[in-house]
């Protein structure tokens, strides 16, 4: 049998820390540099710029009307998909290696290995919102608005739950296998085209060579949280409860994959890093 | 009831010793998975209790596992086997600034640091002006930590740690780094806190640190407690010990002590010391001496002609660079010396000298002639037996039992009568 001396504590008495730690990571991030903050929104301003000058010049694509039977506006139904694309992404990125940078602190003194990981995802969060927000102003400029923006709220409160789950497993995994970090890279280039972002995923072909192509993006989580998020906001309309239900057993499942890899390869991080 | 603030029962704890990790995939892949680990045990079967508001020190060599210990207490590591039980606040000091980010400034660093060791917002800015005080640093405190010294910052690192007022405070030798007058403000810290009842562990290799500042302590030896008790027993069986070690360890050569270059020597060279030997209590050569132990000091010396008057003479210099003795042979007046090898022996009834490494002078002179003349050349490391005085020599002398002068209640009283009674 065996106690250990660290106190036992929930998360939430811990969010002081993990606060701090997202502090951290937005205080240093643009520490020293000219522009500062502003950089946090030049970097997905030019994305969509880069995407908008592409589809909307080289290969015109009609963007979908707005839910408000207005002809639509790429570059707006770009944002829309880009926001929650570049939130994973981002996410992943810095999460994954933040325990192996917190190594000499996680060997001094005891909390959490979760508490900085959750701190990286939340300092991108605060980035998200910032881009949320300018995203809401450009509907409200087009006055595509209803009442389906309230569900906005439980859609954000289950997709963080669903990345902050991805990024504690991969994190802390990654302290024990190494290619994690460079295995994530190239699987997630390959789930930006497979998820509708840049295209919808109604012009997917249905089957391709008898490969289901539309099948497999429909089934990429990511794809369920971009197509959700753009009903509920640029489309004006409620998502089926069968969506509402697949992002739930998504996230469900990330929940229970973090915890099982919390419990299994977390504990000791302190005397692996 | 005495009330326990940690509590530790059989402790073990293992480590798997990977003579090559294989954490890429492609290792794994292409050599398959690593030899089978080792197992080392860092810790084992270590039982012990510290009551609230003691000192306890953690003494051993290096690798002894003093410092698993301590991580194991500060929950860094989990046991292997056994409980840990820890009744109150934690801040362990393993490393003064951990977690320390340099383009944050020292503010934003007492922040973070103050949340990692675990307090809330509200008590971090209660703290805050105390932390700022205490570390000293002036106007730099809103500048980022990269600029500063390394003083400044091991400063900032101590002053967050021990200003969050922790209940239980674990410290590992870290407070041996700054300036001395940084580390005396964490001494009388440390005891300050000690006074108001804070629980401290302390692993250390000072015993001298152990002996003032601990209450009980735990002697650790290969992962075991070798010994457990009153810091100052605990101490002077440690010592013993290491002393025993260390005679038995070093292969002793007569010429244990060889000169080193002769061309930095002074003098007209016609006789040269060309060593010196240690002999213990019972003529033994020996590479360090005891204090308090009588000794042979043997310096042997190579004449390339006879010389008719030769005085011979010691000097010992401490670290500190004081000029501690200086015994030469002029007292029985100058020897002649004939050509070749010979020695003359020093013989010290006792050595009144403190631990401590000494070092050695040696001359052979004549009036004002100077045959050879060493500067510092030898080193001499006398060991302790545990009953350290402070200074650089024992004083010889006698203590007598205090008396007590009949009559006099109150001493200020008495003298005035006395002056009264002189006038």
């Amino acid at each position: 049998m065996t106690t250990t001396a660290r106190p036992r504590s929930s998360i939430w008495s811990y969010r002081s820390l993990i606060w701090n730690f997202a502090q951290r990571d937005l205080k240093s991030r643009f520490k020293g540099t000219a522009l500062g903050w502003v950089w946090s929104l030049l970097f997905p301003l030019a994305t969509l710029f880069t995407y908008s000058l592409v589809f909307s010049v080289i290969f015109p694509a009609a963007p979908p009307a707005f839910g408000n039977g207005r002809p639509g506006f790429f570059p707006v139904w770009l944002f829309c998909g880009l926001i929650p694309w570049s939130f994973f992404l981002i996410s992943l990125m810095t999460a994954i290696p933040t325990l192996l940078a917190n190594g000499p602190v996680l060997q001094k003194v005891y909390f959490p290995s979760y508490a900085p990981i959750l701190g990286a995802v939340v300092a991108i969060l605060v980035q998200t919102l910032i881009e949320l927000a300018i995203y809401a102003v450009a509907l409200i400029v087009f006055g595509d608005v209803s009442l389906s923006w309230l569900l906005f709220p439980i859609w954000l409160a289950i997709y963080v739950a669903f990345v902050t789950s991805v990024a504690v497993s991969l994190a802390i995994m990654n302290v024990y296998f190494r290619d994690l970090a460079h295995l994530t890279n190239v699987v997630l280039q390959l789930l930006f085209f497979l998820t509708p972002i840049i295209y919808q995923s109604t012009s997917v072909p249905a089957e391709w060579h008898h490969i289901p192509l539309r099948a497999i993006v429909q089934l990429n989580p990511i794809a369920g949280f971009v197509e959700s998020l753009r009903q509920l906001s640029y489309d004006l309309q409620v998502p089926s409860l069968s969506t509402w239900l697949g992002l739930i057993a998504w996230t469900l499942g990330a929940i229970a994959m973090a915890v099982f890899v919390y419990r299994r390869r977390g504990l000791d991080i302190g005397e692996t890093v | 009831m005495t009330d326990v603030a940690i509590s530790a029962e059989h402790l073990s704890k293992r480590f798997w010793l990977h003579r090559e990790r294989r954490t890429a995939l492609k290792e794994r892949a292409v050599r398959g998975r690593a030899p089978k680990a080792q197992e080392f045990w860092a810790l084992r079967d270590a039982s012990f209790s510290i009551e609230r508001g003691a000192t306890f020190g953690l003494l051993g060599q290096n690798g002894s596992g003093k410092s698993t210990t301590l991580k194991v207490l500060a929950g860094i590591y989990r046991p292997t086997s056994g409980r840990v039980i820890v009744n109150g606040r934690v801040s362990a000091l393993l490393e003064l600034g951990a977690g320390f980010h340099g383009e944050l400034t020292g503010r934003e660093n007492i922040r973070l640091n103050g949340a990692i060791l675990g307090l809330s917002r509200r008590q971090i800015d209660a703290a805050m002006d105390r932390i700022i005080d205490f570390a000293g640093i002036g106007e730099f405190i809103d500048s980022p930590v990269k600029i500063y010294s390394s003083g400044m910052f091991v400063r900032l690192g101590f002053a967050v740690a021990v200003s969050l007022d922790p209940e239980i405070l674990m410290v590992d030798e870290v407070i041996a780094v700054g300036d001395e007058e940084f580390q005396r403000k964490c001494f009388d810290h440390l005891f300050e806190l000690r006074k108001r009842g804070t629980t401290i562990v302390l692993v250390t290799h000072s015993l001298g640190l152990i002996r003032d500042l601990c209450d009980e302590a735990a002697w650790l030896d290969h992962g075991e407690i070798r010994e457990l008790g009153a810091a100052r027993d605990v101490a002077d069986s440690y010592i013993a010990s290491v002393n025993d070690r260390e005679v038995h360890a070093q292969p002793v050569d007569p010429s244990a002590v060889p000169a080193a270059n002769g061309a930095a020597r002074l003098g007209s060279g016609q006789v040269r010391i060309t060593s010196l030997e240690y002999l213990d209590e019972d003529g033994e050569p020996s590479p360090v001496l005891l204090a308090g132990a009588p000794c042979t000091i043997r310096m042997h010396f190579e004449a390339g002609s006879s010389v008719s008057r030769a005085i011979f003479g010691l000097g010992f210099l401490h670290e500190s660079g004081a000029n501690v003795a200086g015994p030469n042979s002029g007292r029985i007046g100058p020897h002649p010396v004939e050509r070749g090898h010979g020695y003359i022996d020093f013989v010290v009834d006792e050595l009144l000298l403190q631990p401590g490494t000494y070092q050695v002078s040696t001359a052979i002179v004549d009036r004002g002639h100077t045959y050879d003349y060493a500067d510092r050349e030898f080193d001499l490391r006398v060991r302790g037996r545990g009953d350290q005085e402070p200074g650089l020599t024992r004083m010889p002398g006698v203590w007598m039992t205090p008396v007590s002068v009949a009559g006099a209640a109150a001493g200020e009283v008495s003298v005035w009568e006395a002056v009264r009674a002189g006038q």
